[in-house]
């Protein structure tokens, strides 16, 4: 029989593929290993640990009692079951709000940067990257003058929605300056005859926006959106400062369960549960959005 | 039915000037071949007429009407770009049908059209694939496609051959050729390659640094070039050029040969008051031997390279500071030894005679 032939091209990217895996893999193991204890834990009686194995059944009582508000078997409900889901749609909340705001931004930004002509676009390129740099705790004591400041003149009926607001702005905030470098490196691979053929053939230029470019630069949308996303969902500090302390997300809720002394006295398999809770959407989110990543190929224009 | 005319257009980029004071007339239903070396301006012209660029200053007609304000679709062209610029996320169908749609045509009406111009460039079975599943030359025709499906009123393309091979070329600049004929588009065709611009335009322009050195008919352009540089450009090799010193009777010498020029460039070099001359010919127009040859102009050098190339060979020749390439029969030029002093024999009647100073052809010198 003759064997196969296969193109070099595809025998490298296999090995390259199989040899990247082989490292990821090995590289993953303990977080992996983790999240393995965390999610199993979160069905069994007992926090798994090494010495116990033979001792472990199987339960949904962990979900439960977390849904229940309850934190330990024996205990009266700490928040009731209407607090748990109204966190969950806060944390989703937040998430989106954080993303929506994100992705607009940084996609008409970075279309701005790497395509206009403007006084100082250098200058503000340069600064987008030291502004990332910013680590967001530095910046919370003006962040939170400026809300004080300007929360002022809200009838307080509305500061609630305002907070939310606010949070997401604010959060938005620390994430859009890489993005609109990511996103700039995107449209810079975006060839300028692309867009003059299509407005050549009679395209208008919010259609060129919409159908041509957008298009082009999917996979840099997506990876902006699930970083955004990413950085919303597990928004811990600015949602502890500006939200209400009855308006949890799953974060706050999960810290505030580890944090105080309460360690000792809750169940730990509950928060397990909690815990995988939490990872759950950014892994549905992840999945859902990874085909767009790699997608387009910009070929079909020469050099 | 449309001419195009361009009114001391000049455009800069910062401190480049990529196009330099151009007048140029477009006849209706022409083609006309910009034709120059690399960033020459050629690219740049075609963007000015498509109304990708504005004029730095200078105004742009079409008829008499001027769209220099006008956007690229108010203008309705076709232009085929250097790089094709297909869209990379739509398959071969969508692509072409890109304009028509957006023109709100009716479906099959799009859908007959697309396949006509298909098949004409011969990419019906192309249809389904996506722009990154074609070799280079089909990703040109789809846009040659693309840009003729609109049935613009002026047709621009850049370099729309220069990915095909050989065969496919000579194929489609025929097809073309007559297609353009047939329609009647006024066309603009940007190419490096002479012969594809002798083959296929009704007039040549031909551009360096900006600025256009000669326009005409590829005849006038290959006969009778206006300056040094279209002499040396045009043609495959091009003119060679020898220097001559003109003498206190009228004639030329160089490297001991003598030549006496018709009365009427005696004439201009006299009122001129040159002291030298820039003499060029066509390679086929003389002929290298170890003797001079009685009649012909027949300065000295060195024979550097005998390239024999079929029938014919390529002689090279160094006379002073100047290169001579002459094609003579493979049979005579293989006698010649490398390294020996030769004579370059050049038929006087062929003599084109250049000013040094201004290196323009004194033909286009007003009496
Ligand atoms: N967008 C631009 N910004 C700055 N300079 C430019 C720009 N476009 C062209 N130029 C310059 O203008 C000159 C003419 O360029 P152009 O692209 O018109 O040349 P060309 O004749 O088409 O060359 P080629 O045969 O290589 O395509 C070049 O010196 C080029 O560097
Ligand atoms: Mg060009």
């Amino acid at each position: 029989m003759m064997p196969e032939t296969t193109d070099v091209e595809t025998i490298n990217r296999r090995r390259m593929n199989l040899a990247l895996g082989i490292v990821v893999l090995i590289a993953s193991i303990p977080i992996l290993v983790t999240y393995f204890i965390l999610m199993a834990s979160s069905f069994t009686n007992q926090m798994i640990t090494g010495s116990m194995v033979g001792q472990l059944t199987f339960t949904l009582r962990n979900w439960i009692l977390f849904f229940e508000g309850k934190l330990t078997v024996a205990s009266a409900a700490v928040y009731s079951m209407w607090d748990i889901l109204r966190y969950i749609l806060n944390t989703f909340i937040v998430a989106f709000g954080v993303m929506l705001v994100t992705t607009a931004l940084a996609t008409m930004a970075g279309y701005a940067c790497s395509r206009m002509k403007f006084r100082g676009r250098k200058f503000l390129i340069q600064l987008l990257i030291l502004l990332h740099a910013f680590p967001g705790v530095s910046l919370i004591i003006a962040v939170y003058a400026l809300y004080i400041f300007s929360k002022g003149p809200i009838p307080s009926q509305w500061w609630t929605l305002y907070a939310f607001i606010y949070v997401i702005v604010a959060r938005a905030a620390l994430e859009i300056p890489m993005d609109i470098w990511i996103m700039k490196g995107f449209f810079d691979k975006v060839p300028w005859e692309v867009e003059w053929s299509a407005l050549i053939d009679g395209a208008s230029r919010i259609k060129v926006w919409k159908d041509i470019i957008l298009p082009l630069v999917k996979p840099g949308i997506a990876a902006v959106a699930i970083f955004s996303f990413i950085a919303g969902w597990g928004a811990l500090i600015y949602v502890l400062v500006f939200l209400p302390p009855t308006e949890k997300t799953l974060a706050t809720y999960i810290a505030g369960l580890l944090a105080g002394g309460s360690l000792e006295v809750v169940h730990l398999p509950v928060v397990a549960a909690a815990g995988t809770l939490y990872l759950l959407p950014t892994l549905i989110f992840f999945s859902f959005v990874r085909r767009y990543m790699l997608q387009t190929s910009l070929s079909g224009i020469k050099g | 039915m449309v001419s195009i005319r361009l009114d001391k257009v000049t455009k800069r980029f910062g401190k480049v000037v990529a196009v330099n004071n151009v007048d140029l007339e477009i006849e209706d239903g022409k083609l006309y071949v910009l034709l120059g070396p690399s960033g020459g301006g050629k690219t740049t012209t075609l963007y000015l007429i498509a109304g990708i660029y504005k004029p730095t200053s200078g105004r742009i007609y079409f008829n008499e009407k001027d769209v220099t304000d006008l956007t690229p679709a108010e203008r309705n062209v076709g232009l085929v770009f250097q790089n094709y610029a297909l869209y990379p996320h739509m398959k071969v169908y969508d692509n072409i049908a890109f304009p028509l749609r957006l023109r709100k045509e009716p479906k099959s009406k799009i859908d007959s059209k697309v396949h006509e111009v298909a098949k004409f460039l011969r990419i019906e079975n192309l249809l389904d694939r996506y722009p990154h599943q074609l070799s280079g030359g089909q990703q040109q025709r789809v846009a040659l496609a693309r840009a003729l499906v609109k049935e613009p009123s002026v047709l621009l393309l850049d370099e729309p051959l220069s990915n095909l091979d050989a065969l496919l070329r000579v194929y489609i600049r025929a097809e073309l050729k007559r297609m353009q004929q047939d329609l009647g588009i006024t066309s603009v065709y940007v190419t490096h390659d002479q012969s594809e611009a002798l083959a296929i335009a009704d007039k040549i322009v031909v551009i360096n640094k900006g600025v256009i050195q000669q326009e005409g008919t590829p005849e006038q352009i290959y006969e009778n070039p206006r300056n040094v540089f279209v002499a040396t450009f045009i043609g495959n090799p091009p003119m060679n050029i020898v220097k001559g010193t003109v003498l206190e009777d009228g004639t030329i010498e160089t490297t001991g040969s003598r030549l006496t020029p018709p009365p009427a460039v005696l004439e201009k070099i006299k009122r001129l008051k040159l002291k030298n001359i820039l003499m060029a010919f066509r390679p086929e127009n003389a002929v290298v031997s170890e003797h001079p040859i009685e009649g012909r102009f027949s300065p000295m050098g060195d024979l550097f390279e005998v390239e024999p190339l079929g029938r014919d060979a390529v002689v090279t020749v160094t006379v002073g500071e100047f290169v001579i390439k002459v094609v003579m029969p493979t049979r005579e030029a293989m006698q010649l030894r490398i390294g020996s002093k030769v004579y370059v024999n050049i038929d006087p009647s062929t003599i084109k005679y250049f000013d040094p100073n201004t290196e323009l052809n004194l033909e286009y010198i007003e009496a």
